[in-house]
């Protein structure tokens, strides 16, 4: 029993009760807590899929639109949470006292996020932490069928997740669209005043031609 | 025993040859090809279950699972049958694929392989129904719900076996990947047969797998979790529009007849959500019958088997069983249905038919000659 299996039951329980944005600390602790008891080649391979499955949805998120708003605020979810650990804890511990069973408790973690949380991403944050808690406890237990099994799962639940957020949320170069359209604008404004036209109009304003012959025209009339 | 090799491995990868062959062609020939394709699966399975090359050559199957294999096919045939004309090439080869990842679930000797086998299958039906205009978040609910099951039951088979949690953990997550109705609410999503048909009944077969590693808390857990579910259908209010409820009445009592150790009543009510389960139910007055175990028919024939097998565990489970089933009969069973004659009008109906009652007739007297 390491502190990083220790921390790591607890980050999940900052996702479950925060947000997404906890999932690649959960991810590297994870590497951590299975690198530190050894590195045999399942451990190596353990950390690898750790981290990706850790840090890869949140750095595809950045390129979307992402409002936490729409989640409704349950309290209860981060209150339950340690309650369904501290339980387990207590059945596991009594046979035989020896290994913390972080996995299970992550594991626990996920589930709840899933059947309490809203919003897409938040369930999908949830699925990944139950991702990264069998990937523990299978590293834990030297299960390698159990361990390809889950890192299969796990990363089309990611690129499946990913793929759901790709059609359902808007992407962020969307909204930087009107801006690029600014610039071309002004680009446009400086070609003009590069051929010559001296009149200072704003950008979208009539076509100088027409403009100033139909006021020039009304205050020419009187006057002539 | 080398032919009946050959045929084994043939059934296995038929599936999937069906699959490419039905998404090569076009709309024209499409219902032809797929109705052969499907009925070839069918016979394939029936020939291996009758002469099984597996045993001698260190295969880990057992009749029990060979019988189940058949149910699949036939619940092939049945969804080709029914739906007329798929409109994608990946719609047309999705029953298919997922009932060869199904067959290829229930044989592999460790369930872990098996549950990923699963998974694979989840992934694929997934991205098939989600990939549709408009249909990414019933695909993703989908996709959510069921992985919750996996994980779950990944889960328990990590805990050390015959431990109390890891049964309790592997019949949760059968059960909802299962989709008991009131731990599960994916029938409400107006789901895809095609997918599911075969994926539900690779589940029930599998968590035969899992008695090994479940002990008997996961008996207890899926008798318990069984009975709730008969009785929440039961006691739930009557309505069109919450037909899905029934959907998850015979997993229920199949789930129940694993809990008590009784695999033939099992095969039968799978055989019976195979062929009646479903969408079409709801119009149709025979399979709604067959469904709600009434005779002729396997699920008939298999509450009997559960109710011997019940009778010796405990009177108080029997009890419960009848009284839940009693209720859903009278209060969830649909009254004015479309069709109402005895025998069926359709030819996809008339085969449920003829399959269900064979079924119900050939189970008890293969159990009698000892196959199971």
């Amino acid at each position: 029993m390491t502190l990083a299996a220790v921390i790591v039951p607890f980050l999940a329980l900052c996702v479950a009760a925060r947000s997404i944005a906890f999932l690649p600390a959960l991810g590297i602790m994870t590497a951590v807590a299975m690198l530190i008891d050894g590195l045999t080649p399942l451990q190596e391979a353990g950390a690898a899929f750790a981290v990706i499955l850790g840090v890869g949805p949140v750095l595809f998120l950045n390129f979307y639109q992402y409002d936490e708003v729409r989640e409704r605020k349950v309290i209860a979810a981060p209150f339950l949470l340690p309650g369904v650990m501290i339980l387990l804890m207590l059945m596991n511990l009594y046979p035989d006292g020896t290994v913390f069973p972080a996995g299970i408790c992550v594991v626990m973690a996920g589930l709840v996020t899933v059947s309490v949380r809203q919003t897409m991403v938040w369930q999908w944050a949830g699925l990944l932490t139950c991702a990264e808690g069998v990937l523990l406890s299978a590293v834990m237990y030297r299960q390698v069928t159990a361990f390809a099994v889950t890192a299969l799962i796990g990363c089309c639940i990611a690129i499946l997740g990913g793929a759901c957020v790709h059609r359902v949320m808007p992407r962020v170069h969307v909204v930087r669209a009107p801006v690029r359209q600014e610039r071309k604008n002004k680009k446009w404004q400086r070609s003009q005043q590069d051929d010559g036209d001296a009149l200072d109009h704003a950008a979208g304003a009539p076509h100088p031609d027409y403009v100033p012959q139909r006021s020039g025209a009304s205050d020419r009339g009187p006057a002539s | 025993m080398t032919a009946s090799l050959f045929f084994a491995a043939l059934s296995f990868v038929w599936p999937f040859l069906g699959a490419v062959l039905v998404a090569m062609t076009g709309k024209a020939q499409n219902r032809r090809l797929s109705l052969w394709a499907a009925g070839i699966a069918c016979l394939l399975s029936v020939v291996v279950f009758l002469n099984p090359g597996t045993v001698a050559s260190g295969w880990d199957d057992d009749p029990v699972q060979r019988a189940g294999r058949v149910m699949l096919a036939f619940g092939l045939l049945m969804t080709v049958l029914e739906q007329k004309s798929f409109q994608t090439r990946l719609l047309r080869s999705l029953p298919y694929v997922s009932v060869g990842l199904a067959d290829l679930a229930c044989i592999t000797p460790e369930p872990v392989v098996g549950l990923g086998l699963l998974g694979l299958s989840l992934v694929y039906g997934v991205f098939v129904i989600g990939h549709a205009a408009g249909k990414a978040m019933v695909g993703w609910r989908i996709l959510r719900s069921m992985a919750v099951g996996l994980f779950l039951v990944l889960a328990g088979l990590l805990l050390p076996p015959g431990k109390t949690e890891a049964g309790i953990m592997l019949a949760c997550g059968s059960i909802v990947l299962a989709g008991l109705v009131p731990f599960s609410m994916i029938w409400a999503e107006n789901v895809d047969l095609a997918f599911f048909r075969p994926f539900v009944g690779a589940v029930i077969l599998l968590s035969l797998h899992f008695r090994a590693a479940g002990g008997d808390a996961f008996h207890t857990t899926l008798i318990i979790a069984g009975l709730v579910s008969l009785w929440f259908t039961a006691v739930s209010t009557r309505g069109d529009d919450k037909w899905y409820r029934f959907y998850s009445f015979p997993l229920a009592l199949a789930f129940i007849a694993v809990g008590a150790r009784a695999d033939v009543a099992a095969l039968l009510f799978l055989c019976g959500w195979c062929l009646a389960g479903g969408t079409e139910m709801a119009k149709y007055a025979w399979a709604a019958r067959a469904l709600a175990c009434q005779p002729p028919g396997a699920p008939f024939v298999g509450c009997l088997l559960l109710f011997s097998v019940l009778s010796d565990m405990s009177w108080m489970l029997t009890i419960l069983t009848i009284g839940g089933i009693l209720g859903v009969i009278l209060r969830v069973f649909p009254k004015n249905s479309g069709d109402l004659s005895f025998w069926p009008h359709d030819s996809a109906g008339r085969v449920a038919c003829v399959v269900l009652v064979a079924t119900g007739f050939m189970v008890p007297l293969a159990m009698m000659l000892g196959v199971f």
